[in-house]
């Protein structure tokens, strides 16, 4: 009995490998020589952050570019934005990385700098572009990526409920105060459960946004260090501890949960924010019966507002492509080919090519964003650098320390002392 | 068989049957070294690939990631040797201390109370009663499905805010909202988490209990003895080794837990690093802030530290566990 048992078992094992081996030689068939007609394709790959809408909308672009150039076939991919740099970033390390990829200005140095970005400058089309938005693409003068779309910091808020509870209409040159004051008029004449705007502490962005309308920056100008102070810090992070205490902005333990912004959930009446992003908040707020405005953020100084334009996306090609053609013709694609851009709209903001004004089509809504940008467009001052490497850590590193604040955990000079032994030992780690 | 022919007797007809048989058992034992040599060869061949595989993919990266220990290297950027910098950094480093701190709570509290809870459970299903195969295998489903990423989803959306628990202790006036947005009990689901999957120590404590041999009880029956003592005084004490064995394997788990720690908490292990377990911030260390050389020495501490709570409790054991048949002294 014994001897039949194992014999039955081993020769089951022998099958299970044998099966495994002809699966794994299969496999191995693959065939990858050079090719790129419409028998024999050429497989590029093509990877962003983002949601299912965009997803959708990128594939219906992706696959019509597949129609017109039938010797390439594009692989696509997407994930939310942490989870996204997070594989990339491992990927790297592995140079890994997909063809095509969409490129954040924080870490377009992160992957530049290390020569994983392919140099663009004859590869793809840059005839096209609006003024200004390509400096934001170069690294220490090269041409690394191509910017998608470009915006700027704002205030996005609920028009019908500030008008409606009486707060002061925003304009460029409101400041800090004059929006705390509106917060705390519209707290309590909401109710229950909605807030006249949300916490603005955690993002380094409006911190560094704070830092220019008082004439500084975040990083020094070679970006090897931080540009401010610990005391600076403690006290960015409690330009919002009296509303926090009063319960006038949503509270840490009911933000953790959030999986989208409280503008869109109904429950905030306001958000610093990107522009672009409140083209896509529009809908939603609309159809639950509000109406969204953008104005410009508050400020400390009101004849400096402390924007820049910045690109919202980029699009990059990996150096260890093998494709480096069909990848720049992707590229010229999307931000060139009037179909395409009809495709995708303004879903990554407005675009950035002359030939994408033109050609997309500009609701109410993305005419505003357009009109905001128009209206503050005195106020934009040059971009900073691109910054440190270890900016993606540091962004990350910024919230999870202030989380600390808000759950009192921590003081906020406590914090900001902790904030700055983290992001010096990231920062010495990358040079 | 070849030998059989120069040890036998010469063939008588019947009565040559039992030499033969006698002398081919001679010959199988001279034969075995021969035999066995093929026989180790056959098995190595058939281990080959579990050997190339634990090679290539366990011995050497953890000799890489010893040597990386001992290194600044940059997940990018390289790095090079620096001694001992790294393990003397981690005590200065304030993240060190929050998540030995947040490991350790989570081992304290996990480990004892899954092992009661495996016993107990145990304990019922040794009993015979009808439908009992069904009743095992059904206490036993969650351990092969709960460090899956499918339930630390479900477990995220069972401890939200407003969401079935907080729902529920709100009756008994429970003012602290969901678990997860909440630091101070958040580890907590992550315990319950783990309390839940106590199928494979369950298994194993079953096997102790049915092990344990029923003249004992008769005996202290016969003497009077209720069921509390005879399970504090024959049952616990026989199955002290088994107890011992799931000590230590479910206490080498938990200070390795990950998954569900990294889904629930994320790389932050919010809210306000309450559930920053060591592995999590091994994970950040490396794949966030990319500085491979510093995680990898924070995963050999971790690696060292579990070597010592091994020793430790293999110390303790040497009063505590009884073998039984052994001389114990």
């Amino acid at each position: 009995m014994m001897r039949n048992d194992y014999r039955l078992r081993r020769r089951s094992l022998l099958t299970g490998a044998s099966a495994a081996a002809v699966a794994a030689a299969a496999a191995a068939c693959g065939d990858d020589g050079p090719a790129g007609t419409a028998d024999d394709p050429v497989q590029i790959s093509f990877e962003w952050w983002g949601d299912d809408t965009r997803a959708e909308l990128t594939q219906q672009a992706v696959d019509l570019f597949q129609e017109k150039n039938e010797g390439i076939k594009v692989q696509t991919n997407f994930a939310d934005f942490p989870t996204f740099w997070e594989g990339l970033t491992g990927r790297m390390a592995s140079r890994d990385l997909p063809d095509v990829f969409q490129m954040d200005y924080s870490r377009l140095r992160q992957f530049g700098s290390n020569g994983m970005l392919l140099p663009l400058e004859g590869v793809v089309d840059t005839e096209d572009f609006r003024e200004g938005f390509l400096e934001t693409a170069k690294l220490d003068g090269q041409l690394v990526a191509v910017p998608i779309a470009g915006n700027t910091l704002g205030l996005i808020y609920r028009a019908d409920w500030f008008e409606a509870h009486g707060a002061a209409t925003p304009v460029a040159g409101y400041t800090w105060d004059d929006y705390k004051t509106a917060i705390s008029t519209l707290t309590p004449a909401l109710g229950e459960g909605k807030w006249g705007g949300g916490d603005w502490c955690a993002q380094y962005h409006f911190m560094e946004l704070w830092l220019r309308q008082q004439g500084g920056s975040f990083y020094t100008e070679d970006g090897s260090a931080l540009n401010f102070e610990p005391a600076q810090l403690a006290e960015w992070w409690t330009t919002s501890a009296d509303l926090y205490q009063a319960g006038m902005v949503p509270p840490v333990e009911t933000t953790i949960e959030w999986t989208e912004g409280g503008l869109v959930q109904d429950v905030l009446a306001s958000e610093i924010g990107w522009d672009n992003f409140m083209a896509g908040y529009a809908p939603t707020v609309e159809a639950n019966g509000g109406t969204l405005a953008l104005a410009a953020p508050p400020t400390v100084d009101p004849s400096n507002l402390g924007l820049y334009l910045k690109p919202s996306m980029q699009l990059v090609i990996s150096a260890t492509t093998e494709h480096a053609e069909a990848s720049a013709k992707l590229i010229d694609f999307l931000l060139g080919d009037p179909e395409a851009i009809a495709i995708l709209g303004t879903n990554r903001g407005v675009p950035a090519t002359n030939t994408g004004l033109e050609n997309v089509e500009l609701d109410a809504n993305t005419q505003a964003v357009l009109d905001y940008e128009a209206s503050v467009s005195e106020y934009l001052t040059s971009p900073p650098p691109a910054p440190p490497a270890a900016t993606g850590a540091i962004e990350a590193k910024f919230m999870e320390i202030y989380q600390q604040v808000q759950y009192g955990e921590m003081t906020a000079q406590e914090a900001a002392d902790l904030f700055f032994t983290e992001a010096e030992t990231l920062l010495a780690a990358e040079q | 068989m070849s030998a059989s022919p120069s040890t036998t007797a010469p063939p008588a007809a019947e009565g040559a049957e039992a030499p033969t048989v006698r002398g081919g058992r001679g010959a199988a034992k001279r034969r075995t070294p021969i035999s066995r040599r093929g026989e180790r060869l056959v098995g190595y061949t058939f281990m080959t690939p579990w050997i190339i595989g634990s090679l290539v993919f366990t011995v050497g990266p953890m000799l890489w990631s010893l040597y990386l220990s001992f290194t600044d290297y940059h997940l990018i950027l390289g790095g090079d040797f620096i001694g001992f910098a790294n393990y003397t950094a981690m005590f200065e480093d304030p993240m060190f201390a929050r998540a030995v701190k947040v490991t350790l709570l989570y081992v304290l509290l996990a480990v004892p109370l899954k092992l009661v809870a495996s016993l107990a459970v145990a304990i019922l299903l040794t009993q015979s009663r009808r439908g009992i195969g069904f009743y095992r295998a059904a206490f036993y489903m969650p351990s092969l499905i709960a460090m899956s990423v499918g339930i630390a989803i479900v477990w995220k959306a069972l401890f939200a805010g407003g969401g079935p628990q907080d729902q529920f202790m709100s009756w008994f006036g429970w003012e602290g909202g969901g678990f997860i947005g909440n630091p101070s009990v958040s580890i907590l689901m992550l315990v319950l988490l783990s309390v839940w999957t106590f199928g494979a120590p369950m298994v194993i404590f079953m096997a102790g209990l049915l092990q344990v041999p029923g003249e004992l009880h008769e005996a202290a029956q016969v003497d009077g003895a209720g069921k509390w003592h005879r399970f504090v005084h024959i049952t616990i004490p026989m199955l002290s080794p088994v107890i011992f064995f799931n000590v230590l394997m479910e206490t080498v788990h938990a200070f390795q837990l990950f998954g569900p720690a990294f889904i629930i908490g994320g790389t932050a292990g919010g809210p306000a690093w309450s559930t920053l377990f060591y592995t999590v911030r091994i994970y950040a260390l490396a794949f966030v802030d990319l500085r491979m050389g510093y995680a990898s020495a924070w995963a050999w501490m971790l690696v060292l530290a579990v070597g010592v709570v091994t020793l430790i409790m293999f110390r303790a054991a040497k009063n505590l566990v009884y073998y039984a048949g052994e001389d114990n002294k």
